[in-house]
């Protein structure tokens, strides 16, 4: 680890002050990624601005038919809330999945869709869902948040705040955990949103993506063996070849669509 | 580890060569790149700020230009430190083809890479590639692009921005014994590479 | 303190003592220590897999802030500290000794693998140790990586110690060529298989670390180090490399957070640190992280076998052939060459009475870390080699797994194998019949066919091991080429109260000996096991032993026994002076001494006083005090065996591979504590599968580097992907030591990996899948045996 000036600020103000006088400053909400990228000496912000402690970013509530989760919210926040079990069983059990239990109670929602890892669990919620990520300055759809692997549309010194989810009871998340990392070998979220079948899928290598063949496929004979699947999503590595990922690709999404029929 | 792709460029041959050999037009496509010089006609040095999530590290790297065949195709040998990030190190093939629409450019690399990016990226690394490959050769197709619309003003409609014509492909590093390519094909070109190569040598 | 509590007896299930301070965060470990004047080492490693040093540069590191030092290999050379030795000396088949490739600690010409410490900074804080070394700038002329035996042993393969020919080591065979052949020859059948042992990385909870220091006023060398073995490493830092002498050297190994064989070596790297801490004449520490751990701890297994089994017609072994190629790494570590020739081809017998065995096997050098024992040690790789080609062999002459070995076992004991060991003691059969009810082995077909109803596939596997702990009897070792005796010692001290120190050599890095060491005690005095303390891993309080690897437990306990044995000869000869009785007619039972001839009767903590008061009997005849040290050396190897009985259940779609029970029936012997020794086989098994379905050291084949070297990457076991162990103890007490144990902590990872891929190979119908059967492979196996 290389030194750095952690700043814990009482308010999001602060912590936006922060952010934008300081070019080297990063913000930390939760640490599970970044804390052990700093250790191996990966990355040497000059100041870590903790947004963990505000109460701003806290306190799941439901709203309208929908479900905001703040973005300091943990895993285990989630994976516990009665109001996120009621609305969206689906998405309190991603959040039980994610990790160990370590992770589970430091990691957050607003640190994992900021961090956008490409076999990340969140970000196919956000996707199959429909989120939406409020940051300090504006809100943004899913589809248009997620830019590519590690890649969002923040803005320098932008904050995420909350991720809005419609309440959705038809919905599944099926994962193939890696089995070192427990990250997403291959996941799929399935929802059933406005009589419609949503499919995303992280754990490509690429980035979280919609399977849109697959949900036609879902929402027409309901076999997605045939359906069209893009080879350039994917990545191998040592863990899984290309055609293995896209294999399970099928499984996961054939699963997850059979526990919401 | 063996990367391949192609691009559909916007552009002639000559065109897409002069501007594969413009360090100023280079850097300008390449996200992060601090400095890119040509220190000699086969030679070039950069360093570039390169970022993957929360990892962040500085390359020094060099490029040599070696087997040139303006402007069809070169050879480029390239070496980058990362300090404790690592290194890497290998060549690649560049060729610049005429096709319907433009300049077909192909690259084949085939890289080494070492320390913690290995160690610990294994499983980023092929997709770090990919995706830094196409941020490259979107935006300098884009700018070829650009040049060519203000050129021709009112001409023909725009060009199709920087078509990924293969998607890029990697070999990963746990079946590269059985997809090491021969040193027989030895082309190539241009500097398109050193967009190739940073990239390598960034990873993960 | 308690006088009053628990009294506890040898076999019982009694709460770990030591856990309460574990759990409270109480532990002490090497890192929590900082001395007055504490400076800090970190090292320059290298990031090729081999290579060339042309050139280092530290002038600049040794100018930044808080920079003590930086040291190279020239240094170290300069001022004649020697290299690393090997501990085992192997003479290959043509009667040369064993090639051992120069090893110092810090690289002088070449580097060998990824990782490998190149120099060495000092400075005030750990922060700028980091710093500085990153600012050392080295200079490699790149060669060719060897990361597979097939690569390093290839026609015109570069060398990796140019003065070792082909990268060989060794070349050593053990049993009769002639007979094996000859048995061969006259074989209804024989069955050959090629299978790799995965190589592991080991692991422990808390990394290597050592804080080192040379202290100006006891002028003493004191050396903080987590390792398996204090008081021999001790003997190695004072013989082998001149470090201080022995009695001005103290070494401690305080609480040590998992070993698992890794931390019984002797490392570059501490060697290093130590080195550096008299030269800056100030404490040194260094703690590895978890990435050097991956790249430098002494890695486990990477065999590739060639086994050949021989049968006559009625499904009986005649004779068993094995040619294996150890990886060994980049250099032969401390018992690098002992691990993959006594450690393993001495158990290719198995359970199993083969009248002929010949095994050669060839040691390599490879750029890669290197290897030395780690849980099992060689006995995992023998069990995995024979109790795979018994599978195959039972397969292919469609004889029942349990019928063939069954039809196979050794039933008579002491039996003497064609490869070295005698067996002392066993019921293989008993632990057969055990393992199969307990996992209703008649009933599988029955839960497979459930499973397929399900769309799963269902296989059961079956793997019965046999190992050699308890090391050792000193004589045979020498004679097999240890360089060092391997008894155990314990001290135990009565205090005028009767409270009760035992200090022993054994070392316990989660073995839990605070507490079975403490009810050796307990039981054999009477007293409330809170009134014994178990001293270890500190040479100032404990002068004699070596330490605790190979399951050798119950050296130590033995030891503890014995001299439990003398205070209670003592306390007897103190009694009868006491009583007015003859010594002849006192006796000690349950914590008093009592005679028939008297109606006296002393308890423990009175005789414990009466010998400090020293009033009441003769100090000439009988001197005061009550101290007694045992030196136990044992007269052979202890044999633990077993039988486990494993299912799995595959999903065809995803190549998953769940475990669907795991029934373990082990011979420990006598068993201390049942409770602690169902943790021990619950840590085994666990670390078994691990090996079988998930972990490996993969280097990449081209660039040498370690692509599995993070929790990222690497399949460590988790408890979820582990079912509920179903254990018994089915135990025949061993001859080879008072107490009857044979010992249990490696057991699990010697039988567990065979068990598993039987059973995969019994879901899937196919003949072999190598280790670890990840997703992936099972999947494919899954697709061709559809398509096929």
């Amino acid at each position: 680890m290389y030194d750095f000036t952690y700043r814990r600020p009482a308010d999001l103000a602060e912590a936006r002050a922060i952010l934008a006088g300081d070019e080297g400053a990063q913000p930390l909400s939760g640490g599970q990624t970044l804390i052990p990228v700093l250790r191996a000496r990966l990355a040497m912000p000059a100041v870590l601005v903790d947004l963990t402690a505000l109460d701003e970013l806290k306190g799941i509530a439901a709203e309208g038919g929908r479900i905001l989760i703040p973005a300091a919210t943990t895993h285990a926040e989630v994976a516990a809330s009665g109001t996120v079990r009621e609305h969206c069983r689906a998405l309190a059990a991603l959040a039980g999945g994610i990790g160990d239990p370590q992770v589970r109670h430091r990691g957050t929602i607003g640190g994992s869709v900021a961090n956008n890892d490409p076999a990340a669990c969140y970000p196919s919620a956000c996707l199959a869902l429909d989120a939406e990520i409020r940051t300090d300055r504006r809100r943004i759809a899913a589809p248009d948040f997620f830019s590519g692997m590690f890649q969002t549309v923040l803005e320098p010194g932008e904050i995420v705040t909350a991720v809005s989810f419609p309440a959705c009871r038809g919905a599944h998340y099926e994962k193939f955990p890696n089995p070192a990392s427990r990250f997403a070998l291959i996941a799929v979220f399935a929802a059933r949103l406005a009589g419609e079948t949503r499919l995303a899928v992280t754990g490509g290598g690429t980035g979280v993506f919609r399977w849109h063949e697959g949900e036609r496929a879902a929402d027409g004979n309901g076999d997605l063996s045939e359906a069209a699947l893009d080879e350039g999503r994917f990545t191998g590595d040592l863990h899984a070849s290309v055609e293995y990922r896209m294999h399970l690709t099928r499984v996961m999404a054939q699963r997850a669509l059979a526990k919401i029929h | 580890m063996e990367i391949k792709g192609s691009y559909l460029l916007p552009c002639t041959p000559q065109r897409a060569w002069e501007a594969l050999n413009d360090p100023e037009l280079l850097k300008s496509c390449l996200k992060g790149c601090e400095r890119l010089e040509k220190t000699a006609d086969d030679r070039f040095e950069g360093t570039v700020q390169a970022r993957v999530g929360p990892v962040s590290a500085r390359f020094n790297g060099s490029l040599t230009q070696t087997d040139v065949e303006a402007p069809h195709r070169c050879t480029m040998v390239f070496e980058g430190q990362g300090g404790v990030a690592g290194f890497a190190k290998g060549s690649a093939d560049v060729t610049l083809d005429e096709a319907e629409g433009g300049t077909r450019l192909s690259y084949d690399a085939d890289a080494k890479i070492g320390g913690k990016l290995a160690q610990m990226g294994a499983r980023l690394v092929e997709g770090t590639a990919r995706s830094m490959a196409e941020d490259f050769f979107g935006a300098f197709s884009a700018a070829l692009a650009a040049e060519r619309a203000d050129t021709n003003a009112a001409a023909s409609p725009a060009p199709e921005a920087a078509t990924p014509a293969n998607a890029p492909e990697v070999v990963p590093a746990s079946s590269a014994a059985e997809a090491k390519s021969g040193p027989g094909r030895a082309w190539l070109v241009g500097l398109a590479v050193l967009a190739v190569v940073l990239i390598i040598l960034w990873l993960a | 303190m308690n006088l009053t509590a628990s009294r506890v007896k040898f076999g019982q299930s009694v709460k770990r003592q030591e856990d309460g301070r574990f759990l409270r965060g109480k532990g002490r470990y090497v890192d929590d220590m900082i001395l007055p004047g504490q400076l800090y080492a970190a090292f320059v490693r290298s990031p090729m897999a081999h290579a060339r040093i042309t050139g280092i540069d530290a002038d600049h590191a040794a100018s930044m802030p808080g920079v003590e030092r930086v040291l190279t290999a020239r240094d170290l050379v300069a001022a004649g500290l020697p290299p690393l030795p090997c501990g085992w000396a192997i003479t290959s088949r043509d009667g040369t000794p064993m090639k051992v490739g120069v090893r110092h600690a810090l690289a002088l010409d070449k580097v060998r693998y990824v990782g490998e410490p190149v120099a060495l900074v000092v400075a005030r804080t750990q922060a700028q140790a980091k710093d500085a070394a990153e600012a050392v700038i080295v200079d490699y002329d790149d060669l060719p990586a060897m990361v597979d035996v097939l690569d390093a042993m290839a026609e015109g393969a570069g060398l990796i110690h140019d003065e070792i020919d082909a990268n060989c080591a060794f070349d050593w065979e053990i049993g009769d060529a002639a007979a094996t052949e000859a048995a061969f020859a006259g074989a209804a059948h024989r069955i050959a298989l090629t299978l790799r042992n995965n190589r592991l990385v080991p692991n422990a909870i808390e990394p290597r670390a050592i804080n080192a220091g040379w202290d100006g006023s006891s002028e003493e060398l004191t050396v903080y180090m987590t390792h398996q073995n204090p008081i021999g490493m001790r003997m190695f830092y004072a013989a082998a490399f001149g470090l201080a002498a022995e009695h001005k050297l103290r070494m401690v190994s305080p609480d040590v957070g998992g070993g698992f064989g890794s931390k019984a070596h002797n490392y570059p790297e501490e060697v290093a640190v130590t080195f550096a801490a008299k030269l800056v004449d100030g404490p040194v520490k260094w703690t590895a992280d978890r990435s050097e751990a991956f790249l430098t701890d002494a890695h486990g297994r990477d065999h590739l076998t060639d086994v050949e089994l021989a049968l006559d017609g009625q499904g009986r072994f005649l004779a068993l052939r094995v040619d294996t190629r150890a990886n060994v790494g980049a250099y032969l570590s401390s018992s690098g060459s002992l691990v993959p020739t006594y450690m393993y081809a001495t158990m290719l017998s198995g359970q199993y009475a083969i009248p002929a065995i010949h095994a050669r096997v060839r040691a390599i050098y490879s750029s890669t870390c290197p290897v030395d024992a780690y849980r099992g040690a060689g006995r995992p790789e023998a069990a995995y080699v024979i109790e795979r080609i018994v599978d195959v062999a039972a397969r292919e002459l469609g004889i029942n797994p349990a019928e063939i070995r069954r039809r196979n076992f050794i039933r008579e004991f002491p039996y003497q194998t064609p490869v070295v060991y005698q067996y002392d003691s066993g019921d293989y059969e008993k632990s057969l019949d055990a393992a199969l009810e307990l996992a209703h082995y008649a009933g599988f077909a029955g839960r497979r066919a459930e499973s397929e109803r399900h769309g799963k596939l269902r296989g059961i596997g079956l793997a019965a091991y046999v190992e050699a702990c308890g090391i050792g009897p000193s004589a045979k070792l020498a004679k097999l080429g240890s360089g060092a005796g391997m008894w155990e010692s314990a001290e135990v001290r009565v205090h005028p109260i009767g409270t009760v120190e035992v200090l022993t050599g054994a070392h316990s890095h989660g073995q839990g000996h605070a507490t079975t060491f403490a009810q050796v005690v307990s039981d054999r005095f009477g007293i409330p096991i809170e009134n014994v303390s178990v001293i270890q891993g500190d040479t100032a309080r404990v002068q004699a032993g070596t330490g605790t690897y190979g399951s050798r437990a119950s050296v130590g306990m033995s030891a503890t026994l014995r001299a439990c044995d003398r205070i209670i000869d003592k306390g007897k000869r103190i009694a009868a002076h006491l009583m007015g009785v003859d010594y002849d007619a006192v006796e000690f039972d349950d914590g008093l001494f009592s005679s028939k001839d008297s109606n006296v009767t002393i308890a423990f903590a009175e005789m414990a006083y009466a010998a400090h008061a020293a009033a009441s009997f003769p100090t000439d005849e009988i001197e005061p005090g009550l101290v007694a040290t045992s030196f136990f050396d044992p007269p052979e190897f202890t044999y633990p065996a077993g039988v486990y009985v494993c299912e799995v259940e595959i999903d065809p779609d995803t190549g998953t591979v769940e475990v669907a029970s795991f029934c373990a029936a082990d011979d420990f012997g006598n068993v201390a504590n049942p409770m602690i020794v169902e943790g021990q086989v619950h840590g085994g098994v666990t670390q078994g599968i691990g090996q079988a379905l998930w972990e490996n050291a993969l280097y990449d084949a081209d660039t040498g580097q370690l692509m599995s070297a993070s929790f990222m990457d690497y399949g460590m076991p988790r408890a979820q992907g582990v079912p509920d162990y179903k254990l018994v103890f089915s135990g025949v007490p061993s001859p080879s030591n008072p107490l009857g144990m044979k010992g249990c902590g490696e057991a699990g990872a010697i039988g567990a990996p065979p068990a598993i891929i039987n059973a995969v190979c019994n879901a899937l119908d196919v003949r072999h899948v190598d280790m670890p059967a990840t997703p992936e492979k099972i999947w494919r196996l899954c697709r061709q045996g559809k398509a096929g």
